[in-house]
């Protein structure tokens, strides 16, 4: 009975790391909102493409874009999250074919990744 | 002003009677951003994406936390799903805008018939599911491979719960790897073939599969928004509001869901999915 509490705790643990990292990124994107609205830019105006060298600078300076871009990249990031951490969770426990399948779908995500960039 | 409170609220809208109906928010949403707002399809497509990852994880941790998902299911057709969602993220920059439009409207009047199709989920589909929080029961020591005559059977058997067998393993390969395919063409989650894959395909009980379901949206639109994002094809501007919008919308859905008279909603609905197919099908002629 040990190990299924141990899983039902495990699970339970991803789902709230999904609830609470969501929450960040409803948080940033809120934020990022306001600020777009008292700058008096039309969320219509279109906004700056992803520049990861510019991202603090932006966030320093209040920019919206800098907390939008923020809330997007942590909204991409929750799901890996969880994979990461089941990665790690299921690892601990001894099921290795599970540990495998994980990292195989970070695996999908990082080509998802490079090939963005190669075919850009 | 105007413009970010019509995004807020038609983001609001969506959400509202996607998690109301049982889908997300990006059949409603890419149709409402181009038709409406007037986006380009593949920024409607990245900004839904965007949307539906959010929706999606927080009603997935609600649901791992209450152990109704099946976590091991969920993964194992995730990594096909994310592999179709690269696919469907590159080839969807290859593609016409027109004939994008097009999938779409094809795509509105599958799920409009498959509502009308509907039933009320059969007694057996939540039969023997714990009540919240009786979480211990549910799960099962999977069988060790050695004691099983195939592979095959090990892997099903390790997917299965006490109380209920999961089959068809192939069945869910296909149908995720499809699914994961047109989120990423079309900016859904890709739950309206996840589930009936699961459900039908599979013998997975529709609560856990709807679970599950939810449980991979996030994974598949993950996939192929960053090929969206890396290819400068989500607007942060619009993303904000929109995103919110849905994200509240759908926490509304979710918890007026039982208040609700579905049918005459379902109806409606639709109307409004065939109405909105007919101004895609339009769009894609020119």
């Amino acid at each position: 009975m040990s190990a299924l509490r141990e899983a039902a705790r495990f699970e339970r643990r991803l789902g709230r790391l999904l609830i609470v990292v969501t929450w960040v990124a409803v948080v940033l994107l809120a934020i990022g909102t306001a600020l777009l609205r008292l700058a008096g830019i039309s969320p219509l105006a279109g906004g700056p493409p992803f520049d990861p060298a510019q991202l603090v600078a932006d966030l320093v300076a209040l920019e919206p874009a800098g907390f939008l871009w923020l809330g997007i990249l942590v909204v991409i990031a929750t799901p890996l999250s969880r994979v990461a951490g089941a990665a790690v969770g299921f690892t601990k426990r001894g099921e290795p074919l599970m540990a495998v399948i994980s990292l195989a779908i970070l695996g999908v995500i990082a080509i998802s990744i490079l090939a963005a960039q190669l075919t850009r | 002003m105007v413009v970010a409170l019509g995004l807020l609220a038609g983001g609001a809208a969506a959400g509202l009677f996607g998690s109301l109906l049982g889908l997300g928010g990006g059949v409603l949403l890419v149709p409402l951003l181009t038709l409406v707002f007037g986006l380009d399809l593949r920024a409607a497509v990245g900004v839904s994406l965007i949307s539906v990852i959010m929706t999606s994880s927080a009603a997935a941790g609600v649901y791992l936390e209450r152990n109704v998902a099946n976590l091991r299911l969920g993964m194992t057709l995730e990594l096909f799903t994310a592999m179709g969602a690269l696919v469907g993220g590159l080839v969807a920059f290859l593609i016409d805008e027109q004939l994008l439009a097009l999938l779409f409207s094809g795509l509105l009047v599958y799920v409009a018939i498959t509502m009308l199709r509907a039933r009320e989920p059969a007694p057996d589909d939540v039969a023997g599911l714990p009540p919240e929080g009786d979480d211990l029961d549910r799960h099962v020591e999977p069988p060790r491979p050695d004691d099983l005559a195939s592979f095959r059977s090990a892997a099903l058997a390790h997917l299965s719960t006490e109380t209920y067998a999961v089959r068809n393993l192939g069945r869910g390969v296909v149908g995720s790897t499809g699914a994961g395919v047109l989120s990423a063409l079309l900016g859904i989650g890709g739950g309206i073939i996840k589930v009936p894959v699961m459900h039908v395909g599979m013998g997975v009980p529709l609560r856990v599969a709807t679970a599950t379901s939810n449980l991979m949206i996030g994974i598949t639109a993950a996939a192929s928004a960053v090929i969206y994002v890396l290819r400068d094809e989500v607007d942060p501007y619009t993303v904000g509001p929109v995103a919110i919008g849905v994200f509240v919308g759908a926490s509304i859905g979710s918890r007026a869901a039982h208040r609700v008279e579905l049918r005459v909603l379902n109806l409606l609905f639709v109307a409004v999915l065939l109405w909105t197919a007919l101004q895609m099908l339009l769009k894609a002629v020119g």
